[in-house]
């Protein structure tokens, strides 16, 4: 999982929605995203998602893991770990199964903490 | 046979010394063929495609850029490999095929390495390399899940094989051997993370419409324009061209 933008995360990832653009509708993946734009829709990979802290977001998020910042107005799923930087707005309800919360973010809804859903160390519990 | 295919432009005076050099390289390595010189009027499609109906081996390209993309609808879905000597310029599409000028370009048809390309296809139009087009007024609209919309000036450039003239492109994605075309918008404001490392969007996809409402055109590896909106897919594997150890995939 990246917590910043570097070179490298940059070649890594699938899709990139830079900062100067707009997407509507449904997106779709299987590889890394980074989302530093807006977003107007829904957005769903099988990796990891990187939310830039200037993004502005009006659409439900779904990805493996995912570290936020910015605009958010809808829910967010993850399968793993969830990172909510310090300038996240989020409006929205939360599905994950772990997750770690900056100071300074701001979220307004639900969150739901899915013992079911793929642990990021639950291969390292399970032996212990 | 080899079919050698001579753009308008050679019959100017001036290339008769490369011509004739390049003709004696040729008939050294034992490449002799036959020469079709084009002139102003000749349709440059249905004289590449009459060669092929006559036992054409090989398609070789004497000129530049636009000598390739002119010959390129004639060679689709064809099992015959295109050759290419460039001469004068353009000729990015040659470098980015390892290709050298002149004489130098004969060496690589006699070592005959034959690669499968992926071609572009746009409104009926193929591309080797790119397309091109400013973010001014245009929409894409990709799989018709969702539309892409640019935000300030830039360009929005879409690849099947990257050419030195992308340096601000991560060029080792740009592979015309993935079954896949990348799209590149770039923009010129810089602020926030990008900073310092320009503003770019990437998308991996097959298929996509592209929708200019202020009449901007799209540039077709350099060469040619036509307007929009255009539908632009992959023809994986469409061509065989002939290539060199220097080329950039």
């Amino acid at each position: 999982m990246f917590t910043k933008i570097d070179e490298k995360n940059l070649k890594e990832a699938e899709t990139i929605i830079g900062p100067s653009l707009k997407v509507k509708g449904d997106f779709s993946g299987k590889g890394n995203i980074i989302v530093e734009g807006v977003l107007e829709g829904s957005l769903k990979t099988s990796s990891n998602l990187f939310i830039g802290d200037d993004a502005k977001i009006t659409a439900s998020l779904e990805a493996n893991e995912a570290r936020v910042g910015g605009e958010i107005n809808g829910n967010i799923k993850t399968h793993g770990h969830l990172e909510i930087s310090s300038s996240s707005r989020i409006n929205g309800d939360i599905d994950c199964s772990s997750i770690s919360i900056a100071r300074g973010a701001i979220l307004n809804g639900k969150c739901i903490m899915n013992p079911n859903s793929n642990h990021p160390n639950k291969d390292i519990k399970d032996k212990n | 046979m080899h079919v050698y295919v001579y753009d308008s432009f050679l019959n100017q005076k001036k290339y008769a010394s490369l011509l004739a050099k390049i003709e004696t390289r040729i008939t050294d390595l034992g490449l002799s063929g036959k020469i079709s010189r084009l002139g102003l009027i000749k349709n440059i499609k249905e004289t590449v495609e009459n060669e092929i109906k006559r036992g054409a081996k090989t398609i070789i390209a004497v000129g530049n850029d636009q000598t390739i993309s002119e010959i390129l609808p004639a060679m689709i879905n064809t099992q015959i490999p295109l050759g290419v000597i460039p001469i004068d310029g353009p000729n990015k599409l040659s470098v980015s095929l390892g290709i050298e000028s002149g004489e130098r370009a004969c060496d690589v048809l006699s070592a005959r390495r034959i690669e499968r390309l992926d071609l572009g296809e746009v409104n009926k139009n193929y591309f080797l390399s790119n397309l091109f087009l400013v973010n001014d007024g245009t929409i894409i609209e990709m799989n018709k899940d969702f539309t892409i919309e640019p935000i300030g000036e830039g360009s929005v450039n879409i690849l099947n094989m990257a050419t030195l003239n992308y340096p601000m492109f991560e060029n080792e994605k740009s592979n015309p051997r993935d079954e896949k075309l990348e799209l590149y918008i770039e923009t010129k404001r810089r602020r926030g993370v990008f900073q310092g490392e320009g503003r770019k969007s990437f998308f991996v996809f097959k298929t996509l419409t592209i929708i200019n409402t202020k009449n901007n055109l799209i540039t077709i590896d350099g060469v040619k324009q036509i307007d929009t909106p255009a539908e632009v897919k992959i023809l994986p594997k469409g061509i065989n061209i002939i290539v060199g150890k220097n080329r950039t995939f």
